[in-house]
Order: C-alpha cells, then structure tokens, then sequence
C-alpha cells in the first residue's frame, strides 16, 4: 500500500490570522486518521517554513504570558515531539536577517526531532516527491 | 494636524501611508506592523523610516513574536499598551489605523 506524502508549506506572518498554526494542526493530524486509511497505507506529511512563514519559527514567543494564546511556537514544537519533519528556508532567514540559533528547537519538550534549516532546493525537493501540497 | 497611524501588517500595499502628511506624525508598530522595527529584509531597513515621523511599536507584539524590544531599529522607541493611550491622549489628535 502507498505512503502518501503531504507538504504544507507556511507563507504566512505568525498572528495576524490563524493560518500558520492550522497548517501545524492539520499536518499533527495525521495520526488520527488512521481509522481512515486501508491497511498499509500511510501518510507522512512534512511542514515547511518559507518566505515570511519563517518568522513563525523565532524561538522565546511569549503569546501566552501576554495574549494567553498559545504560541505559534508551541504548534511547531509539537511538531517536531511527534517526529514530523520540519523544515526552516535557510535562504529566507538569510534574508530577513535573522540567526539559525534564534529559530526554536523541541528539545526542552523531549523531542528527538531536530528543525532542518535548509536551502529553498531541498524545500522544493520536499514539494516535488509530494503527493499533496497544503499551502498556508 | 497631529496623525498617529497605526501600522498593523508588515507588506503594505498601498500607498496610503506614502500620501499621508501631518506636521506632526507618529507610526506606530502593532501586531505584525512590528517586523518593520524588528528586521531589515535584505539587509535593509523598512521603507516606512523614509517616513519624517516618530516611530513607535508596541512592546507586547514584539515580545509575542520573540522580538527582544531592546534589540529593535534604535530610531523605534517600544512602548506598551499604557505609553499608546498616552501618545492618543496627549500627543495626538487624529488617529489612523493601515
């Protein structure tokens, strides 16, 4: 039976809408239909940060303490504690000025996972091997 | 007139902001308005600084973003929600919100 791979991919400023943090929920998702799929089948699914989505991914957000929103922060770490693969556009932090060590780990949450900061190539790698690309 | 204007998203695209003239102007960053203060796309700083105004951002948008506000553009002064109803009250007279 075929693993169906799903890309989503964040363009999105964190905030201003929900958008980015449905795109982490629906990607964690994944391990709840499983009552839905024939036996065998499987479904991974990758997120993505590019362009103006990668300011989702700043470490130290404080949504809760001020807002009492959960963070955006908080949905990309779950992420990475379920093993999801996560990727960060090196290219697009580059551009916006901003530090690998500024971009948030699960590591304090126990994740064994770790965030892959890479060029937009290996992005578009993901989207091309990708049964299904989700764009948030 | 004295404007403060609210910038609330970080692409503008329109040119409002451009058209607007005050004797006195001040912008002030809230909710994603304050990437403008926080990061320099391509190495360089918003376009809004071209702007002859005080610059303002709120310091609970910039710390819920994970934007330490002692490290924004030094002409932006953080301030919080109190030090914004101060500038409304006292500093100016018509407010916008882009």
């Amino acid at each position: 039976m075929a693993d169906i791979k799903l890309a989503f991919i964040v363009q999105r400023l964190p905030y201003k809408s929900e958008n980015p943090k449905l795109a982490a929920t629906h990607a964690m998702a994944y391990q709840t239909v499983e009552i839905l799929l024939e036996d065998g089948q499987t479904i991974t699914p990758a997120l993505c940060y590019i362009g103006e989505g990668v300011l989702n991914c700043v470490k130290d957000q404080k949504a809760m303490d001020i807002y009492g929103i959960t963070s955006t922060e908080m949905h990309f770490k779950s992420c990475l504690l379920v093993d999801m693969d996560v990727y960060v556009c090196k290219d697009d932090l580059e551009k916006f000025g901003i530090s690998e060590d500024r971009i948030a780990d699960a590591e304090d949450m126990g994740a064994d996972k770790k965030v892959q900061i890479v060029p937009f190539e290996a992005i578009q790698k993901v989207m091309n091997t990708a049964n299904h690309l989700l764009f948030f | 007139m004295k404007l403060a204007v609210f910038v609330s998203d970080y692409k503008i695209t329109v040119d409002t902001l451009d058209r607007l003239s005050a004797e006195k102007m001040g912008i002030i960053f809230v909710g994603n308005g304050v990437y403008h203060a926080s990061i320099k796309e391509n190495g360089k700083p918003s376009f809004l600084f071209d702007k002859s105004a005080h610059f303002y951002a709120l310091k609970e948008d910039l710390e819920t973003r994970g934007v330490d506000p002692s490290g924004i553009d030094s002409r932006v002064k953080a301030v919080t929600y109190g030090d914004v109803v101060d500038l409304i009250m006292n500093d100016y007279e018509k407010l916008a919100w882009l």
